[in-house]
């Protein structure tokens, strides 16, 4: 991947009005920290970040940070904050870091091939860890670790262990046992008898209701107290 | 149909549907899934429905979860009651869904029949929805 450079600009002003400002502006406020310097607030175009989650190497990417005024930094997008319903960003997190220190990253786990116990018994695939946290170097950071699965019958499974791994330049962290990825039975849909669905669907039980020592001599008492009434107004008939 | 098996209250004020659903917004087990675009109350036989769709239309090929539990009791007054006398019974459950919010999700099929399936289960549902991946960003 071609080693890219994110701009950034200085910003003084905080809160959630400034930062509706700068996404109006078409910047997203963004904070940089790590490092010996101090955690330092910024702004940045939104394109080259979301340019950098969409590359091969995805969060994981090392990039040069190019603050205005402060100088440049190798850097790592460390969190982001995606709008929940339009998916655009909202806030961004990078991490200054040293080339020559190691650090811990997640570096994504794809599946390949077609396992047996899917293509010939019927079974499902289902990825259980689809990270795994390894230790290295920001310029030994995998894209992504990929395993084949092609032999898995229904019960089988990978582990994280089961990865062929570099172990000079990488350290595993996520425990060894961990399952990446196994194939299991297709659990049958239990079709209910009409009758008790229309039971099911027209009846449906009351929940039970938590009550508490003081909720219930309080409910004791509220039940007593309409018969207390009706017995007043029978002595004024009277 | 789902519903809670212990509450600590029987009955519940309306409440509002302000905001997006900041909770619960990205894709937790499977590879797709369905995300709320509107707020509203989803019923618990509105997501039994949708269940139903989803699972029929996998054909045992498939793993499906349900991100939305309907917790929240909804009441009715009885047909020809006059106003007052106090609040009617509780007549179902819902869940509060706000925009943003993932409702199903599904594995191990496809991303074509895992849209067509999540698409059956959209028109079974009172909230607009779209189909996301793993591969839209922040999910």
């Amino acid at each position: 991947m071609e080693k890219l450079t994110v701009e950034a600009q200085p910003r003084s002003e905080r809160g959630k009005n400034q930062a509706r400002q700068l996404r109006r502006a078409g910047l997203v406020p963004a904070v940089v920290y790590g490092g010996a310097a101090e955690p330092a607030s910024v702004s940045v175009n939104p394109r080259l970040v979301e340019k950098i989650l969409h590359s091969e190497a995805g969060h994981n990417a090392v990039f040069t940070l190019k603050i205005q005024g402060q100088g440049e930094t190798p850097a790592m997008i460390r969190d982001w904050q995606p709008d929940p319903v339009q998916g655009s960003l909202l806030h961004v997190d990078f991490l200054r870091i040293a080339m020559d220190v190691r650090l811990k990253v997640k570096v994504p786990v794809h599946t390949r091939g077609e396992a047996v116990g899917v293509k010939q018994q019927g079974g499902i695939l289902e990825p259980v860890q689809r990270e795994v946290e390894v230790e290295c170097l920001p310029s030994d950071i995998p894209d992504e670790f990929g395993v084949d699965v092609s032999g898995l019958s229904i019960g089988d499974s990978v582990r994280v262990g089961d990865l062929k791994i570099d172990n000079r330049k990488l350290r595993i962290l996520t425990d060894p046992e961990r399952v990446i990825a196994h194939v299991v039975a297709p659990k049958a849909e239990e079709e209910k008898p009409a009758v008790e669905a229309a039971v099911a669907v027209e009846a449906p039980a009351e929940p039970e209701v938590v009550r508490k020592g003081k909720a219930e001599a309080e409910g004791e008492g509220a039940a007593a107290a309409p018969g207390a009434e009706t017995e007043k107004k029978n002595e004024k008939k009277k | 149909m789902l519903m809670p098996k212990k509450v600590k209250y029987r009955k519940q004020h309306r409440g509002r549907m302000k905001g997006k659903a900041w909770r619960g917004s990205q894709l937790a087990f499977g590879e797709q899934g369905l995300k709320a675009l509107s707020p509203g109350w989803v019923t618990a036989r509105q997501i039994e429905a949708a269940r139903v769709a989803i699972t029929r239309f996998m054909k045992r090929g498939g793993k499906m979860w349900i991100r939305v539990f309907p917790d929240k009791p909804y009441t009715k007054k009885p047909a020809e009651t006059r106003m007052g006398k106090g609040k009617g019974p509780v007549e179902g459950w819902v869940a509060v869904v706000r925009p943003g919010r993932i409702l199903f999700e599904v594995e191990g099929m496809p991303p074509a029949e895992a849209e067509e399936a999540l698409r059956l289960a959209a028109h079974k549902l009172p909230v607009r929805t779209t189909f996301v991946t793993r591969t839209t960003l922040g999910d």
